[in-house]
């Protein structure tokens, strides 16, 4: 069963696309080896799903190589953000896709050889042109051989060929940042070959991909879109009967819930297991259940198979309140969006609440049978992430000391006397290529406390760190619950001799709320002083959701006039004597 | 059934259903190019749940063509 909407949909719905307003643009360039008719329609549509307006520019049936090595092409004329290079085994491998014997194994090897380095030399030409984010798609390996069962005793077989032509690609660009490889292969398991390639519709127009799985495959493309944007995913809210165990546990009881090695139990403990697998990639959890508090809490407490305890939860709510209060309190805790939030709960209605009172949320449509949880949180693209950072390993640990922070904070009744019982450690570092994933994943993402949000890519970092007019610092901070990790960044433009421009500065929302800013000031304006700066200008730019740093320039002494704003160094800063600055 | 196959023929080619007449072709409707013409026999194909050959594609220019095989597969139309 394919739950994806017709292709006549989505080329009906990208025709209402134009003049949409929304926050997010992008421009996206498809080549391909063969005929991908609707995919661009697809994308449009899916792309405004997740609030994405794209440009999308498809270059000409299999003049990939032409559209790439040509400077003047209309390629770099489009300037996409991101490119997306889709080939194929029959386009790549010739006649071996069918004649694999044909050639002596070294003449088969040079082959294959030859076919990397052309493609290689394609993502690097490009990466030589463009910042642009490249993403390659690898080979399909044909179910069918022409040698039937006897494929396996050849040697260098065709399969053995297009292993080594992935594998070579996989490690060619396994640390090269704006490159990624879109897994073809897997997504042709994932659907089968015999559904995905459709012998009339290859005949037909050398379509590769069956229009019924068309859309399928938009998805693919979107994980590498959402995730180069910024734009995943960072909290799960889960519901807790028939979600996280089957049944009610007030009224079916402690040992009445369906939760075990038996089936259905089976089913929700393996559905665990994935929200758990997802957590360890960053994603914070949080409940949501309505439901007797002590009796849900017994469970999670004490139930011998529940996987995801008590500590992998940043927030809990088990109360009889209604689901969107319950959500807005826990935004509200975790200082994060609605629009970072998905909510998974098994009850319709409850839903449906959430998406007329929460638009910003994402609340899927969680299937009825209770085996299929796991596949379906497993293809939710929104959770995609190019690159998992030590950052986002450590992410849910963090929101669980974070729980531990608050419940401090409202045993303490004013902020300094908080701060200090803090015992805030604070690191600033220049960035270097250890640093640069994580820094350059908090300038996508960061809203709220940000002064100018401006919007820069890996690369784009990358050369700022090469460029002597440029300063490029990170801001970590420990305090007594442990490592809050890289929270914060700010660039320095170095205009003159006696004039910074603070382009970007900001700090997650993790650490918001604990004048870690004014820490990062002190640093910024001694170092200024240091270097004879004489001044730091900056620009406050508002977004919608940018409020929460609307006062720090003035908060700093920095003076406005028309849109800039001016901070004159007169003497070194001190800073508060509950921050500490580590040197 | 003629209405729920001059329903997906509108909906593919963006034609009003009133416009629907036997002759039509690609000559006559601006959005019957080569691929959206076969993106609206796929779509018959699943809706309809049969499956044309190679030959019936390539043998489609009108929607008569596309009825005439549709009967030949069992479909009735008024």
């Amino acid at each position: 069963m394919n739950s994806e909407e017709n292709l006549s949909y989505y080329i009906n719905e990208s025709q209402k696309i134009k003049n949409k307003e929304l926050k997010n643009k992008t421009k996206i360039a498809i080549l391909s080896s063969y005929t991908h008719n609707g995919l661009k329609e697809i994308m449009d549509v899916k792309c405004v799903e997740n609030n994405i307006l794209a440009t999308i520019y498809e270059g000409a049936y299999n003049q990939f190589s032409q559209e790439i090595l040509d400077q003047k092409s209309n390629l770099y004329k489009f300037q996409p953000n991101i490119l997306f290079l889709l080939l194929d085994s029959r386009h790549i491998f010739e006649d071996l896709y069918h004649f694999p014997d044909s050639k002596s194994i070294s003449q088969k090897k040079s082959f294959v050889k030859e076919r990397i380095l052309e493609i290689k030399h394609l993502v690097d030409f490009f990466r030589k042109q463009s910042n642009s984010m490249i993403v390659v798609s690898n080979l399909n390996i044909p179910s069918d051989s022409s040698y039937g069962i006897s494929e396996q005793k050849i040697k260098y077989n065709l399969s053995e060929m297009i292993q080594e032509f992935n594998s070579e690609l996989i490690s060619s660009y396994k640390n090269t940042d704006n490159v990624a490889i879109l897994n073809f292969n897997s997504f042709i398991s994932k659907f089968g070959e015999n559904n995905v390639f459709d012998p009339k519709q290859y005949f037909f127009g050398n379509i590769q991909i069956n229009l019924t799985y068309l859309p399928n495959f938009g998805n693919e493309l979107m994980k590498f879109v959402i995730s180069f944007l910024g734009l995943g995913k960072k909290c799960l809210i889960l519901d807790l009967d028939n979600t996280l165990w089957g049944g009610i546990v007030g009224e079916d009881g402690y040992d009445g819930i369906k939760l075990g090695p038996e089936p259905p139990g089976n089913a929700f403990m393996e559905f665990q297991k994935t929200i758990l697998s997802l957590h360890h990639r960053g994603i914070i959890l949080a409940i949501n259940s309505k439901n007797n508090f002590d009796d849900a809490m017994k469970v999670i407490k004490n139930h011998p198979h529940m996987i995801l305890n008590e500590k992998y939860f940043s927030s809990i709510k088990i109360n009889w309140n209604d689901k969107v209060s319950n959500i807005n309190q826990i935004i509200t805790e975790l200082n994060i969006g609605l629009d970072s939030v998905v909510f998974l709960d098994d009850d319709q209605i409850n839903q449906e609440l959430v998406r007329t009172m929460l638009p910003e949320v994402l609340v899927p449509k969680l299937p009825k049978d209770p085996s299929m949880f796991s596949k379906f949180l497993q293809d939710i693209i929104q959770f995609s992430n190019l690159k998992i950072t030590e950052e986002d390993k450590q992410r849910g640990k963090m929101y669980a000391q974070q729980k531990m922070r608050n419940e401090l904070e409202n045993t303490t009744t004013d902020l300094t006397t908080f701060l200090k019982k803090l015992e805030l450690k604070i690191s600033i570092k220049e960035i270097d290529s250890f640093s640069l994933p994580r820094v350059s994943q908090l300038i996508l993402k960061t809203n709220q406390f940000n002064l100018t949000t401006k919007r820069y890519q890996e690369s784009e970092i990358e050369k700022m760190i090469n460029d002597e007019n440029y300063f490029v610092g990170y801001v970590n901070v420990k305090d007594k619950f442990g490592d809050n990790g890289i929270t914060g960044v700010f660039i320095i433009k170095k205009e003159s001799k006696k004039i910074w421009n603070l382009d970007t500065f900001l700090l997650s929302c993790r650490i918001m709320g604990r004048d870690i800013e004014k820490a990062v000031f002190t640093y910024i304006v001694n170092k200024a002083k240091y270097h004879n700066i004489e001044q730091i200008k900056s620009k406050f730019i508002p977004t919608q959701k940018n409020k929460p740093i609307e006062n720090f320039l003035p908060n700093c002494n920095f003076k406005k006039e028309d849109d800039e704003w001016t901070y004159m160094i007169k003497s070194e800063l001190k800073l508060p004597e509950y921050l500490k600055l580590e040197k | 059934m003629s209405e729920k196959l001059y329903k997906i023929i509108s909906k593919v080619m963006k034609i009003p259903i009133e416009s629907i007449i036997d002759t039509m072709g690609p000559k006559d409707v601006e959005n019957w190019t080569s691929f959206n013409g076969y993106v609206l026999l796929h779509e018959l194909e699943t809706d309809y749940e049969v499956k044309f050959t190679i030959d019936e594609v390539l043998d489609v220019t009108t929607i008569a063509d596309i009825k005439r095989h549709l009967k030949n597969k069992g479909i009735v139309f008024d």
